[in-house]
């Protein structure tokens, strides 16, 4: 049965439809005063030094992360000074290595020359003593020729005539030698 | 003196006193002095009488097969005598000494004469007393036919000599050449 309808006044019931009573405002309160007390004072400093540790921690982050950007930042200068310093090696090498070609372009280019003047004098020499050996044997064998064309000339020509006219001038120019 | 030279002396004493005791010394000399000058330019004869391999009596057959009727008869056996005792090889020095025995005996001095042809007596005698005018010496001539001198003469009288033949010029002439 409805107590509205009774119109009797139910105490477990208030008299707004929002608002409690004052007495439970009263405990109501009083309770959330003691509750909120209680974690001010116990669950407080928890949260305060979990915020704390939190802000410790996400300092350190930004500490490391500094640290890492300067470590960073001075590896890559490092890097930017190593390939400096490669590309500085890379022209020195460039440089020494034009300087040894040239250099042995200079010295190859030297001994060339000086071995075209060896191989022309050797040449000249070569072809100066081959001209004489030519020309010894040409004197040789004109030597031989001679000598065999005299050879036959003279045993034609030594008929008996000459043979008698040879005798006789010997034995004249002997008798005469004394 | 050497057994060798010796051996040459004795027997060219022993070819001497056999022609001289013959009494055809002159002759024979002269044949003997002819015929080691052909031993001397013939390989072919100097080998058949210096070869020991062939028997004594084939090596005088071959000097009687030479020499019959072209020699005395004393110059054959004093030239078979010689080969057949083995000294074939000496019987060139053997004759040359014989032959200045047999001058040196006359008081005469061996001119060895090479001609390319023959020289008549005439020449002969002319040529000897003109090498006698030259050297002061009485000369024994000895001629040997030698085509090789080609035309001339040439003389040796023991240390000298006086040389006119064709060959000596012709080499001179291809020396210079």
């Amino acid at each position: 049965m409805n107590a509205f309808a009774l119109g009797v006044e139910d105490p477990t019931q208030t008299h707004h439809w929002l608002w409690p009573e004052g007495y439970e405002l009263l405990w109501a309160g009083g309770s959330q005063v003691i509750i909120i007390g209680l974690l001010v004072w116990k669950v407080g400093p928890m949260v305060k030094k979990s915020l704390s540790d939190r802000t410790a921690r996400v300092q350190g982050e930004l500490d490391s992360s500094a640290q890492s950007l300067a470590t960073a930042t001075g590896e890559a200068a490092d890097v930017r000074q190593a390939l400096g310093d490669i590309d500085e090696e890379r022209r020195r090498l460039m440089a020494e290595a034009d300087e040894q070609a040239t250099a042995v372009l200079e010295s190859g280019r030297a001994r060339l020359e000086e071995e075209v003047a060896e191989l022309e004098a050797k040449a000249g020499s070569d072809i100066e003593a081959a001209g004489g050996r030519v020309s010894d044997e040409l004197r040789g064998e004109i030597s031989r020729l001679a000598a065999a064309a005299a050879d036959r000339v003279v045993e034609r020509s030594l008929d008996d005539e000459t043979q008698q006219r040879l005798i006789e001038d010997y034995i004249q120019k002997v008798g005469a030698s004394a | 003196m050497s057994a060798n030279e010796a051996r040459i002396d004795g027997y060219a004493r022993g070819l001497f006193e056999v022609a001289k005791a013959e009494g055809t010394l002159d002759e024979v000399e002269d044949e003997l002095f002819r015929f080691a000058r052909s031993y001397e330019s013939s390989d072919e004869l100097r080998n058949a009488l210096s070869d020991d391999q062939i028997p004594p009596a084939k090596r005088q057959a071959i000097v009687e097969d030479l020499l019959g009727g072209k020699a005395t008869p004393t110059t054959v056996q004093l030239i078979s005598m010689v080969v057949g005792s083995g000294h074939g090889r000496d019987l060139p020095a053997i004759v040359d000494r014989m032959v200045e025995r047999a001058a040196s005996s006359k008081d005469l001095e061996v001119a060895e004469v090479r001609a390319a042809v023959e020289l008549t007596s005439d020449q002969q005698d002319r040529l000897r007393a003109a090498l006698a005018n030259a050297t002061g010496k009485n000369v024994d001539l000895k001629v040997v036919v030698d085509p090789a001198v080609l035309g001339g003469l040439v003389a040796t009288i023991g240390d000298v000599v006086i040389d006119g033949t064709v060959r000596t010029h012709l080499d001179q002439l291809k020396s210079r050449l």
